[in-house]
């Protein structure tokens, strides 16, 4: 319970982060998706029908607050937890070094997903090469802030493992 | 079976997700979703963390603002550093104090040129993924904001609401690849429609090779869309391109009010048939 908690704060702190003071960031239109490594951690970390709910939530708060039409994230945040888990079964995915290029994978995943939903539901002119740029920008910006986040994640995990040792 | 079922359950529940969001997505595509309870939860829950989030970016940016101002006293000693930084700062609220009141004022009279009912916002936060320009207002259905109604400044358009909730508002700007004006070249009275794109920015779309467009023509709202009240600035041409081949020239603009320079915002609704009913 106490670990759920800690991921719903930290999906509504990330949200308001990427909505309001990342827009400071002097990289145009590009916002840094810490969701996506979130989803990932839950992917990687937490094997469970709930991390399979959070991606999911993760996804769909990004669309409520975000996309014109609902379910866009969704979908791909669903998507990219499927695929690191399906991974993480069969590779060791786990090493520290190893996060900035399991989420920079992910990214460019959920990249792919991305393009495919709104090549179907949004077709616009000039989309391919925005997608590109966008897809690759989003992909290095998450894979570079990714062991930050993975290292407060854990660490956070560890005080409630600690405070509440069922949990662990 | 159930074996089965159990040790694959990550896998299934996964691809339930899956099949729901494409559902949500169908739906929400063909306009199905009206009332969105899990949403409207989400938003008054985000509404002050979002107010709050963007009051600290605010702060950073006067800072930095700040500190910009005050690189050029580095030599100074340390005494008259603190002295200026804090008269500095003083001067730069009282600036910001009087830019607002300069600004609200002109938000003021802008009103009064608008059709009557238009309600008075402030941008909260701004959009949390790449691939959609967005933005979310302080405002909600309980202060009279609809979907579809239009958004805009005294400088220009803003962009239309896209979904509301009790208290937020959340705007689709001009500058997404989703969005659409209708629009006049003012010189010339020709009709186009005004897109973001994902790939060169703001674009002028379906303008025949023959249109007479040059690069500073002002693009006014045309009013045909029901959406915005005609004659608003939305933009200025900024490159024109005749290819070879193609029905339509290839015009990019500069839209008229910059989404990261604006804090108050208008919100107005045009009144046809259908809202006078």
């Amino acid at each position: 319970m106490k670990l759920f908690l800690m991921f719903f704060l930290a999906g509504i702190f990330l949200v308001v982060l990427q909505t309001t003071l990342f827009h400071l960031l002097p990289i145009g239109p590009v916002v840094p998706d810490l969701i996506l490594v979130l989803c990932v951690y839950l992917g990687l970390y937490h094997p469970s029908v709930g991390g399979v709910l959070g991606s999911f939530f993760l996804g769909y708060s990004i669309d409520i607050v975000s996309s014109p039409i609902l379910g866009f994230n969704a979908f791909a945040m669903s998507l990219v937890y499927l695929a690191v888990y399906l991974c993480a079964r069969s590779i060791w995915l786990h090493h520290p070094m190893v996060s900035s290029v399991v989420v920079m994978l992910a990214a460019l995943v959920k990249g792919a997903a991305m393009v495919v939903i709104w090549a179907i539901f949004l077709s616009v002119d000039g989309f391919w090469s925005g997608a590109a740029r966008y897809v690759l920008w989003e992909a290095t910006l998450a894979a570079l802030l990714a062991p930050v986040l993975f290292a407060l994640l854990r660490r956070g995990q560890k005080i409630i493992e600690r405070l509440d040792p069922a949990t662990a | 079976m159930l074996a089965f079922l159990r040790r694959n359950q990550i896998f299934f529940s996964s691809c339930v997700c899956l099949l729901v969001s494409l559902y949500i997505l169908t739906a929400a595509a063909r306009g199905q979703i009206k009332n969105e309870p899990v949403g409207a939860l989400l938003m008054w829950l985000l509404r002050p963390l979002q107010i709050a989030g963007q009051s600290t970016a605010d702060w950073i940016k006067g800072f930095r603002d700040n500190y910009d101002t005050l690189a050029g006293f580095r030599s100074e000693n340390e005494r008259l550093r603190k002295r200026v930084q804090t008269l500095e700062i003083e001067r730069q609220r009282l600036l910001e104090a009087e830019a607002t009141n300069r600004q609200l004022q002109k938000l003021l009279d802008f009103r009064n040129e608008l059709p009557s009912g238009a309600i008075t916002a402030t941008i909260i936060a701004g959009s949390a993924t790449s691939w959609f320009q967005s933005c979310v207002l302080n405002k909600g259905s309980t202060d009279g904001v609809r979907k579809g109604m239009a958004v805009v400044t005294p400088l220009g358009v803003i962009g239309k609401v896209v979904a509301v909730t009790g208290r937020t508002a959340k705007v689709l700007l001009l500058t997404d690849p989703n969005s659409g004006i209708d629009v006049y070249v003012q010189r010339t009275r020709s009709r186009a429609i005004v897109s973001g794109s994902l790939d060169s920015g703001t674009m002028l779309k379906y303008v025949k090779r023959s249109e007479d467009v040059q690069e500073g023509d002002r693009l006014v709202t045309s009013g045909m869309d029901s959406v915005y009240p005609k004659g608003l600035l939305v933009g200025t041409v900024i490159k024109v391109r005749k290819q070879n081949r193609g029905l339509f020239q290839s015009i990019e603009v500069w839209p008229a009010a910059q989404v990261a320079r604006v804090e108050e915002v208008l919100v107005v609704g045009v009144e046809t048939e259908a809202t006078k009913k």
